[in-house]
């Protein structure tokens, strides 16, 4: 008996939660479609990660930890300008397409950013 | 002259590679080496940023003086958390006699002769100071945190020759 109860009750929760699940699907899917934000990290002239995929509306955010000024820049696409020692930028991602870019303070510096 | 200067600046680079093989430079040497290679840049840079003729090259001098100053503030910060007191050395008095003789060449000079030379002196001295970072002083720091510094701004050094080496054929194709 206290099986069948525990079943039920199981069951109820389960279906509880179906329902949960069912209605929430459009609330769910605005959610994960919610800007999400994404870190570069520039450290020994590197972006870490050098390559990162982002969602259109997405916010990327690098963050300049070396000791002097670096740029994010892509011709045409989206240009940091110099981001001092220790200061960051933020872009949101709009345009989607692989963009590569690169310091043009250091130009062996080079990352991409995938919008898709 | 300029022959003279570049020969002067690797030769004291030379021996600070030669040192490697008597005898490694302490952290506190190496204190010393890092802080005068990146003044010796800073002090030609203001020099290029002043007296250079051509728009790339005065950039090119205003980055060596902001990126290198930003390099000595860290490694400054770094040896007094540690306290190590940089100590003077043959090589960083080499680095810095280079240094003087280099800036009073160039202050001889302008124009286009201006910049060629400091533009030539710069590709020499990032390409010396890249083989002491690599043969030298990363080999030979003992501090864990110094020896990650230099892992950190050995990129800057990479990045700064490809950039003169740049500008040194930009010039070449103009003259």
């Amino acid at each position: 008996m206290r099986h069948a109860a525990a079943a039920t009750l199981l069951a109820l929760a389960g279906s509880a939660l179906l329902g949960v699940a069912l209605q929430a699907t459009p609330a769910g899917a605005a959610a994960a479609e919610r800007a999400r934000t994404h870190e570069v990290v520039i450290q020994g002239l590197l972006y870490g990660p050098e390559t990162l995929t982002v969602r259109p509306g997405d916010v990327v955010v690098w963050i300049n930890k070396d000791p002097f000024p670096h740029t994010v820049t892509a011709a045409g696409v989206f240009d940091s300008g110099s981001i001092a020692a220790g200061k960051s930028w933020r872009f949101t991602a709009k345009k989607p397409g692989t963009h590569s870019y690169l310091c043009t303070l250091h130009t062996t510096m080079k990352g991409t950013l995938r919008v898709e | 002259m300029k022959h003279f200067i570049i020969t002067v600046a690797a030769s004291s680079l030379a021996l600070l590679a030669g040192h490697a093989v008597a005898q490694a430079p302490s952290d506190a040497q190496i204190a010393s080496i890092v802080v005068t290679a990146n003044q010796v840049d800073i002090d030609a840079g203001k020099l290029a940023e002043s007296k250079g003729s051509n728009a790339e090259v005065k950039a090119f001098g205003k980055q060596m003086v902001t990126d290198h100053s930003g390099v000595n503030k860290q490694a400054v910060a770094l040896v007094t958390k540690l306290k190590v007191t940089p100590e003077d050395n043959a090589t960083s008095q080499s680095l810095k006699s280079g240094g003087a003789d280099n800036v009073k060449n160039l202050e001889k000079l302008s124009g286009a002769a201006f910049d060629k030379a400091y533009v030539d002196h710069e590709v020499a001295y990032h390409q010396q100071v890249l083989d002491a970072i690599d043969k030298t002083l990363i080999p030979s720091a003992q501090n864990a945190e110094l020896k990650s510094l230099l892992v950190t701004v050995r990129p800057a050094f990479v990045a700064h020759l490809e950039h003169a080496k740049h500008l040194q054929a930009t010039l070449a194709k103009k003259s």
